[in-house]
């Protein structure tokens, strides 16, 4: 799993005239929107971008917070950008001939490239060294980070609530239809977008014991009116390969899986989903489940890839903001993610179940201890 | 839980570390939703920017400039509301929507390419001849878009910022009429970086609004300002040639943008994304 980029900032200082422009139009507007001569920051580093390249054409500044004066000596309107492989970090756009422009930017130890001018132009390179800011830095929580993290994982729950809700409509068109191939392909994508959003959906106990109850914990077992839900289905599609009485039981679980995805979108994202919540399913995933019939072997591994597929996106939104703050932690989580992926298909599934569980614990555990 | 409180306290230091950051913590809770919104707004218009650019670039090939005509601004225009995040990816931006200016060569420069080389052909040249390696590499690039977007995690600052970034843009490219110099469909990108800038400040609206209702009231009246004046300027089919915008118009738009521009690019430090 690759680190997170150096976080893009798109600093606009916005040096647009006032009172001024609100009576001139057009392209009055955009040339007040250049700034010449303005006072710059004392130590702001000055590059001047020419016809054909950048002067001087290698930066090099610490790490922090950084000004830029970029000044306009060719003839065409310059776009100013730093990046890092073809990710723009910052740019300043728009800077017509003659004219001069800031841009401030905060960067992390690295190589990045600088545009200057014209496509075809050589790029100029831009090294930022380590500094006393950036070894601060190195040990504090990137909270920024942790809040796209967070709203990526908020995506990804809203789009398994979509996609569930989706499938089970399917689902019950074909057993309506009477096709069983399609009432099983049906049945796997519900089933996947909802194990995968498990995590969170394991928080509702109400809906969880229709959607996804164990016939091991009912008095009348597969015989109990409320088995019902998945595992009813399952029994239908791949144990009797039948589908006299599934229509009710696929209506119930469109329904069901409908409210489901309203109470995801309703759950308050918290740092605690990507720590607690996981740890918690890989517990529950490492305790196994009861002895099935031999016809639920395949779904019962497509189960255990699914759900492990929803912990690794936690995982891998989590390692990110992790890396930081709580390196061991977080190269352990990625080892016993890992192990997970290659234990699924063999016979030692729930132990790696439990150290996956552990790991997420400890991330949580040295993200607010440290690590020493 | 603990992992909560820990952000607090990192959004507290952050706030010390950097003046004028105050009332970060809880906050940055806040912004959790307003940018997954975000991001499922930007991928709802990356969806119809791939179906659109598949229709558009069907018309190129088979050689129906007026279908091609038609078809370039609307297409656009789902590029343009999700720029922020869009130009985030510098080989793709070039790609797809580059301006002539930046090529040695100006127009006639091999590697002058995206939506502006065609639509350069559409009205200049009135034809597609040539087109055809260009258009099948701006599918192959809108759907790249749409793949690296998809696996973007938004960095806050990006989507805060894009507010007011958008608004620049229109101050730059679009009240001058520079960005569609040879259609002068100029109209149709102002209004999709309209929308954009709009859809991030209405996701973060109810968090400003507490702490400063007037800056709301302001934006606010500035974007319906605008919005307003744009729709003199709808027709049945979309929007009129940028040179039908009137001067006084032209004024009055350019007065707004350029505040909301100003006052956009305050909402960073009001919401303690720095």
């Amino acid at each position: 799993m690759s680190a997170s980029p150096p976080s893009t900032r798109l600093l606009r200082t916005a040096a647009l005239g006032g009172a001024a422009l609100a009576v001139a139009g057009g392209a009055a507007f955009y040339w007040a929107s250049q700034q010449r001569g303005a006072p710059v920051a004392a130590d702001a580093v000055t590059v001047a971008v020419t016809a054909k390249a950048c002067e001087p054409n290698a930066l090099t500044v610490a790490a922090g917070k950084r000004t830029f004066e970029i000044v306009n000596k060719s003839d065409r309107p310059v776009e100013w950008e730093i990046l890092d492989g073809v990710m723009v970090v910052e740019e300043r756009e728009n800077i017509a001939p003659g004219f001069r422009q800031t841009l401030t930017a905060r960067l992390a130890p690295g190589t990045y490239a600088i545009t200057c001018g014209l496509l075809s132009n050589p790029r100029g390179t831009l090294t930022v060294t380590p500094s006393e800011e950036s070894r601060a830095a190195a040990s504090r929580l990137d909270v920024q980070g942790l809040v796209g993290a967070l709203s990526e994982y908020r995506v990804y729950l809203l789009r398994q609530g979509a996609a569930m809700v989706r499938a089970s409509g399917d689902l019950s068109l074909a057993v309506a239809g009477g096709d069983l191939a399609a009432a099983r392909a049906a049945y796997r994508t519900a089933r996947d977008a909802y194990l995968r959003a498990a995590p969170v959906a394991a928080r509702f106990s109400d809906l969880e014991a229709a959607i996804d109850p164990r016939a091991e914990y009912l008095a009348l077992r597969e015989k109990d009116p409320a088995f019902t839900g998945y595992p009813r289905l399952a029994r239908g599609l791949f144990v009797e390969e039948t589908l006299s009485g599934l229509a009710p039981v696929a209506e119930r679980l469109a329904a069901d899986l409908a409210r489901l995805k309203e109470r995801l979108r309703s759950v308050a994202v918290e740092p605690a989903l990507l720590t607690e919540s996981p740890a918690k399913l890989a517990a529950r995933l490492a305790q196994g489940r009861a002895e099935r019939a031999p016809g639920l072997a395949a779904a019962d591994r497509a189960d255990r890839v699914a759900a492990l597929s929803g912990l690794a996106k936690a995982a891998e939104l989590l390692l990110p903001v992790a890396a930081r703050p709580a390196p061991k932690a977080a190269a352990e989580l990625e080892d016993k993610l890992v192990a997970a992926f290659a234990a699924v298909d063999g016979g030692a599934a729930e132990p790696a179940f439990a150290a996956l569980g552990d790991a997420f614990s400890k991330v949580d555990t040295a993200m607010n201890g440290g690590e020493k | 839980m603990k992992l909560r409180r820990l952000l607090i306290s990192g959004a507290a230091a952050l706030a010390i570390a950097l003046p004028g950051l105050a009332a970060a913590k809880e906050e940055m809770l806040h912004l959790v939703a307003p940018i997954a919104d975000y991001k499922l707004y930007v991928a709802e218009n990356t969806e119809k920017l791939v179906a659109d650019t598949e229709a558009f670039v069907a018309a190129v090939k088979t050689g129906n400039v007026e279908k091609a005509r038609a078809l370039f601004a609307p297409t656009r225009i789902s590029y343009e509301r999700i720029e922020p995040i869009a130009e985030l990816f510098s080989d793709l931006d070039v790609s797809i929507d580059a301006r002539a200016d930046d090529f040695e060569k100006a127009e006639k420069d091999p590697a002058f390419s995206g939506f502006h080389r065609i639509e350069h052909a559409l009205w200049d040249a009135n034809s597609t001849k040539g087109m055809e390696p260009y258009a099948d590499k701006l599918l192959a690039d809108v759907k790249d878009l749409h793949k690296r977007i998809d696996g973007l995690v938004f960095p806050p600052k990006v989507v805060i910022g894009g507010a007011a970034v958008l608004m620049e843009e229109v101050a730059a490219t679009k009240i001058s009429g520079e960005e569609d110099r040879y259609s002068h469909t100029d109209l149709w990108d102002f209004r999709g970086n309209f929308d954009g800038s709009k859809k991030i400040f209405d996701l973060v609206e109810p968090l400003v609004s507490k702490q400063d209702p007037a800056f709301v009231k302001k934006v606010a009246d500035n974007f319906a300002r605008v919005d307003a004046t744009l729709d003199k300027y709808k027709t049945a089919k979309g929007y009129e040639p940028y040179d039908k915008l009137t001067d006084s118009d032209r004024t009055v738009l350019a007065a707004a943008v350029n505040t909301l521009a100003e006052d956009l690019s305050t909402l960073r430090g009001k919401l303690g994304v720095d």
